[in-house]
C-alpha cells in the first residue's frame, strides 16, 4: 500500500473525529435551554437534537468542496488543490490538512475540558490557516480577500465573531422583554406549559440549521483529501460514503451531549425560565438563518451564547454571570490562534520526521493528549444526572462541580 | 478596509431581519398564550380555567403566524442544502435555484 493511502485513512478518521468534537461541542447551542428549563428531559433533549443534525447533514446536497478556500490558498476556485502540492502523491497536502484538523480537535477538546463554548468552526479555521502558514509560510494564508466581498481570516471569521454576539444579544433581550411585557399577570399555567413548546420548537431550529452547516466542512475537507490523492476527482460532489459517515459522526457527538458545555450554557451565564429559553432559541433561529441566507457566515456558537446572554439582560432583576462570560470571550478570542499554534506546532513535528512516519507521529499526539484531556475531565465529570445542578461557583465560589455531586444529589 | 464596511452591512441586515424574526414571532407567540389565560390573573388558581372561546381563535391565529414562520425557516435551510433558494412570489413560496 502506498503511504499516501495510509495518511489519507488517517486524514479521513481524524477528520471524522473533529466532526464528532464538533457535534458535542455544540448540542448546547441548541438544546442548554430546554435542558435547563426542564422543558426536556436532558438524554430526550439530546437525542432530539442528534436526529435533527443528522437529518441536516444529509439536507446538505450542495456540499461547497471549496471550504478551506475562505482562509487560506490550498486549492484553487473549482475546488482543484494547488498542483506543487500534489506533487509528492499529495503528501505535502495531507499533512497541512492533517495538522489542521488536530490543531481544531485539541483546541475543541481543551475548551470543552474548561467547559467553554467555543467556536468549532473557527477551531477549523485557526488550525488549518496555522498549518498553512508553517507549511508554506504567511502568504499561504488568505487574510483579507480581493475586497469585492467578505472574505478572508478577517471578513470570514474575525469580524463577524465581533458582531453576531452583539446582533444575538440584541435580538434576545427585546424578545424576551416583550414576551415578559406581553406575559405580565398571565396565569402559570398557561405560561410555562406554553412556551416549552416554543422553546422545543425554536431549539430544534437551530439544530437542523446546525446540521446542515456543519456537517458539510467536514464533507469538504475529506473530499478534498481525497481529490489531493487521486482517490476522487469529481469537483462537483462528494462521495455518497462521505457523506453518510461525516452525518452519522456529527449525530453521534451531538448525542454523546457536551454536557460541561450544557451546563455552562444553560446554568453558568443567567438562570433560565422558559419564556426567556423561547426568546433565546428564536433569536439564534432567526439570525442563523438570516444571516446564511444573507451570505453572512457566522458562528451558531457566537449566536447561540449571545443570545442567551441577551435574554438575561432582557428581563429585569435577571443576574448575568459576567464572570463566566469574560472567560467565554477569552476563549473566542484566542480560538482562532490558539488552534493555529497547535496546528503549526504539530505540521512543524510531523515534516520533520516526514513521509507516513510523519503522519503517525501527529496523529499520536493527538491520540495522547485527547487520552490526557479525558482522564483530567473525569475529575470533574459532568453529564446528564448532574447538568442541571445548582451553579455551585455562586455559592462557593468553587469551581463547578466538585466531585461526588452526582453521588449525593442525583442517584 | 472593505471588509469592515461589508461586515457592517451585513450585521445590520442580519440585524433587522433577525428583530423582526427573532424577537417578533416570540412576541405574537407571547400574545398568543396571553389570549388563553383572557380572564385569569397571575395569582389565581388557574387549573380549572377553560379560554374564552374568543380568545381562542386570536390564540390559535398568532400560533398559526408563528407555525408558519418555522415552516418558511425549515424552507430556507432545505433550500439552503439543496442550492436552492426559497423565494415568496407575492405570498406563495417557491424554491428557486440558486
Amino acid at each position: 500500500m502506498p503511504p499516501e493511502l495510509i495518511v489519507l485513512a488517517l486524514v479521513v478518521v481524524v477528520a471524522l473525529v473533529f466532526d464528532f468534537t464538533n457535534g458535542f461541542h455544540d448540542t448546547g447551542n441548541a438544546m442548554a435551554t430546554s435542558i435547563a428549563t426542564g422543558a426536556l428531559r436532558p438524554k430526550t433533549a439530546v437525542a432530539l437534537s442528534a436526529v435533527l443534525n443528522l437529518v441536516g447533514a444529509f439536507l446538505s446536497v450542495e456540499v461547497a468542496l471549496t471550504v478551506t478556500n475562505a482562509v487560506v490558498n490550498i486549492q484553487d476556485k473549482t475546488g482543484a488543490p494547488r498542483p506543487e502540492l500534489i506533487a509528492d502523491g499529495g503528501l505535502s497536502l495531507l499533512l497541512i490538512i492533517l495538522s489542521g484538523l488536530v490543531g481544531a480537535i485539541v483546541w475543541n477538546l481543551l475548551t470543552w475540558l474548561f467547559s467553554l463554548p467555543s467556536s468549532s468552526s473557527h477551531a477549523l479555521f485557526g488550525g488549518l490557516v496555522g498549518a498553512t502558514m508553517a507549511g508554506l509560510g504567511v502568504e499561504g494564508v488568505k487574510w483579507v480577500g480581493d475586497g469585492t466581498k467578505l472574505d478572508g481570516v478577517i471578513g470570514k471569521v474575525v469580524l463577524p465573531a465581533l458582531m453576531s454576539p452583539v446582533i444575538a444579544v440584541v435580538i434576545a433581550a427585546v424578545g424576551t422583554s416583550l414576551i415578559f411585557r406581553i406575559t405580565r399577570g398571565v396565569a402559570e399555567k398557561y405560561r410555562e406549559s406554553g412556551f416549552r413548546w416554543g422553546q422545543i420548537g425554536s431549539a430544534s431550529l437551530v439544530s437542523l440549521a446546525h446540521g446542515t452547516n456543519d456537517a458539510q466542512k467536514t464533507m469538504g475537507v475529506i473530499t478534498l483529501a481525497l481529490i489531493a490523492t487521486g482517490s476522487w476527482t469529481d469537483l462537483e460532489s462528494v462521495p455518497f460514503w462521505v457523506k453518510v459517515a461525516c452525518a452519522v459522526a456529527i449525530a453521534l457527538g451531538t448525542y454523546l451531549g457536551g454536557w460541561r458545555i450544557i451546563r455552562t450554557l444553560g446554568k453558568g451565564l443567567v438562570e433560565i425560565a422558559s419564556p426567556q429559553g423561547m426568546a433565546a432559541e428564536s433569536s439564534s433561529a432567526a439570525v442563523i438563518l438570516a444571516s446564511s441566507h444573507l451570505g453572512f457566515a457566522l458562528s451558531t456558537t457566537h449566536v447561540a451564547t449571545g443570545s442567551i446572554l441577551g435574554t438575561g439582560l432582557g428581563k429585569k432583576d435577571a443576574t448575568v454571570n459576567w464572570r463566566i462570560a469574560g472567560r467565554m470571550l477569552l476563549a473566542w478570542l484566542i480560538t482562532l490562534p490558539a488552534a493555529g499554534t497547535v496546528g503549526a506546532i504539530v505540521w512543524f513535528v510531523g515534516h520533520s520526521v516526514g513521509g507516513l512516519a510523519g503522519a503517525l507521529v501527529v496523529t499520536a499526539i493527538l491520540v495522547a493528549s485527547a487520552a490526557w484531556m479525558y482522564l483530567r475531565s473525569l475529575r470533574t465529570a459532568v453529564d446528564h444526572r448532574n447538568v442541571n445542578d445548582d451553579w455551585v461557583e455562586q455559592v462557593t465560589d468553587r469551581p463547578v462541580p466538585h466531585h461526588g455531586v452526582r453521588e449525593e444529589t442525583k442517584a | 478596509m472593505n471588509n469592515l464596511w461589508l461586515a457592517l452591512q451585513g450585521a445590520w441586515n442580519v440585524l433587522w431581519v433577525g428583530l423582526l424574526l427573532g424577537a417578533g414571532l416570540p412576541a405574537i407567540f407571547a400574545l398568543g398564550i396571553r389570549a388563553l389565560s383572557y380572564g385569569v390573573g397571575g395569582d389565581a388558581d388557574a387549573t380549572l380555567h377553560e379560554p374564552h372561546p374568543a380568545a381562542k381563535v386570536v390564540a390559535f391565529f398568532c400560533f398559526g403566524v408563528v407555525v408558519l414562520a418555522i415552516a418558511a425557516g425549515i424552507g430556507v435551510i432545505v433550500a439552503h442544502g439543496l442550492g436552492a433558494k426559497l423565494v415568496f412570489d407575492g405570498i406563495v413560496p417557491a424554491f428557486v435555484p440558486k
